[in-house]
């Protein structure tokens, strides 16, 4: 005989509070993932059917002919951004989780640079292209070029890399950090071996979800690399730079049925370029991580 | 050799001969040797004037209840509390002569020379040989093929070659617990230390890995010396040769283990040794 009856009152409340928090996190998630697997299949529904392999090797006539010019731009623009952008806000993320020091109340003295990453990722990214035009594009001469766009677009990008890479870290138990420094590693190697190595999912996670947002940005280049019907120049200066989102957002006003075409290419490739992206920098992680607490 | 030098040595000879081996002689006979040392974090005196000497070659345990300031004390040896905010010390702690805070003192090599090894088996994510590894890369103290010689003499002296030989690399985490904390105590062994600092080493462990650390920890005396911060009474009965009562930042008490925890002078040392209190 038990003493506890089989089932309190309160059983069957309780029962129905996780069933209602369960839809919710599905519901959540239909949300999440629905506009996303709808705008892949949509631009997928649209792409295929008229794809053409020689737009990866052709260049541009505007309205039509191929994407080369566009594609070799974009890549160019993303390894830009990821040496500039990357290099710094990884750095501004190191500093400010394992170098700014904490102040007598135990916060740390990174609190101006973290208020000026708060305010710069709260600009429009217009606002920034606009800046670039004005102070770079003009000021300084440079024209519609290379050099000015990658700098614009890793200004825009920097605050997610650097609050990512900040967080991460601060993920890492405390104990490795006592064990690199017990052994006597000094910080910047404790740092490079263990610290950030154990960091570096989050890391690269930001990094990435940075180089999508500045593969798919489209207003601050218009201001900054132009456009340009011809494959990018060596020069960093003075020569316009051609992008995908560039015909993607071009091509679509225009009424012809071709321009469309070139529209929808573009849009699938940069799709494809970024859900590369994802699965490549996974792959890296989970190679790197094979000796995590987390993959026993 | 021949017929003429080999005659038989006198004592005297011996031990001179012996000495001159020794890698100790000439060395101060405390290795670490603390003199007024108080320690405060802001305004909060954590340890109060304690005047101590570690003679070389033995195992110190560290008594005391929760807050009375051991851990701080020990972690102070190496210089782990520095980067504290608020962290102050006077006095002087100092290792065969030489105080820890001198300017001519490098502190990376002050930590190569006394190691540490925490309550929590901590090793670090990557592979199990890297794990053993890690100090001696860091201080360049060999490289390439010598790594792997390294690797395996130090996983043969905590006696977990045999369990890791096949599995070098392959994740620490894998590892029970005892065996994660042995690893660490391999890799800080790695470094040649003179001074190992154990922070309630076994507290995480299960019983079978507690004795097997502590049987570790006594062959590495004399050529170490070993200052253990335990709450475990009998782990410091089994294994010290001198132990320190702390109580709310004082060193209350000191002396040879079994004299301490028989014939205690002072009564609150008694009442702690003899568990009433905690």
């Amino acid at each position: 005989m038990s003493v506890v009856p089989a089932s309190y009152p309160s059983t069957r409340w309780r029962r129905a509070k996780v069933g209602l928090f369960r839809a919710f996190t599905i519901l959540a998630l239909a949300f999440v993932i629905g506009p996303a697997l709808w705008i892949i299949g949509g631009v997928v529904v649209k792409a295929v059917p008229g794809w053409r392999w020689n737009v990866l090797t052709t260049l541009s006539q505007g309205t039509s002919g191929g994407l080369e010019n566009a594609i070799v731009g974009t890549l160019l623009l993303m390894l830009g951004v990821t040496v500039v952008a990357g290099s710094i806000g990884i750095l501004t993320g190191i500093y400010l989780a394992e170098i700014a020091p904490p102040t007598r109340r135990g916060r740390s003295s990174g609190a101006v640079v973290r208020v000026v990453i708060d305010v710069l990722s709260g600009f429009p990214s217009i606002v920034l292209g606009y800046v670039g035009y004005v102070a770079l594009v003009v000021g300084l001469h440079w024209g519609y070029s290379f050099l000015p766009a990658v700098l614009i677009l890793s200004l825009m990008v920097i605050p997610y890399i650097a609050k990512a890479t900040e967080s991460a870290l601060h993920q890492v138990p405390t104990s490795y950090r006592e064990g690199a420094e017990a052994l006597g590693m000094s910080l910047g190697y404790g740092l490079r071996k263990v610290v950030v190595r154990s960091a570096l999912p989050g890391i690269v996670t930001g990094l990435l979800l940075a180089l999508a947002i500045a593969g798919g940005e489209t207003a601050p280049l218009l201001y900054t690399a132009g456009a340009s019907n011809t494959l990018p120049s060596i020069a960093p200066l003075h020569h316009p730079v051609a992008y995908l989102t560039y015909y993607v957002w071009t091509d679509w006003n225009q009424p012809m049925a071709s321009a469309h075409v070139v529209s929808y290419d573009a849009s699938l490739i940069l799709i494809v370029m970024v859900l590369t992206l994802l699965v490549v920098s996974r792959v890296i992680v989970a190679r790197t991580q094979r000796h995590s607490e987390s993959a026993r | 050799m021949d017929e003429v030098t080999r005659q038989k040595a006198t004592p005297n000879e011996v031990d001179r001969a012996l000495a001159h081996l020794d890698p100790d002689a000439g060395r101060p006979s405390n290795v670490v040797d603390v003199r007024n040392l108080s320690l405060h974090f802001g305004a909060k005196t954590v340890i109060s004037d304690v005047t101590i000497p570690f003679e070389r070659g033995t195992i110190t345990a560290l008594i005391g209840p929760t807050g009375s300031g051991k851990s701080t004390f020990l972690r102070t040896l190496n210089r782990m509390n520095d980067r504290v905010v608020g962290f102050r010390h006077e006095g002087e702690v100092l290792l065969d002569d030489e105080s820890i805070w001198s300017s001519s003192q490098d502190l990376l090599t002050l930590r190569r020379r006394v190691g540490m090894l925490f309550q929590r088996p901590n090793p670090f994510p990557m592979s199990i040989k890297d794990n053993v590894v890690a100090g001696v890369k860091a201080h360049g103290i060999a490289k390439g093929r010598e790594l792997d010689v390294v690797a395996e003499t130090r996983l043969r002296e905590v006696g977990l070659w045999n369990a890791v030989k096949d599995r070098l690399n392959d994740s620490p985490y894998r590892l029970s617990g005892g065996q994660q904390q042995l690893l660490c105590l391999a890799r800080a062994l790695a470094v040649g230390p003179e001074v190992l600092l154990l922070d309630e080493p076994t507290s995480a462990l299960d019983p079978l890995s507690t004795e097997a650390v502590e049987n570790l920890l006594r062959t590495l005396v004399p050529a170490l010396t070993l200052i253990v911060v335990t709450h475990n009474l009998g782990q410091a009965r089994r294994i010290s040769d001198r132990t320190m009562f702390f109580y709310e930042g004082r060193l209350v008490e000191h002396g040879p283990t079994p004299a301490l925890f028989e014939s205690p002078r002072d009564p609150d040392t008694a009442r702690y040794v003899n568990g009433l209190m905690g």
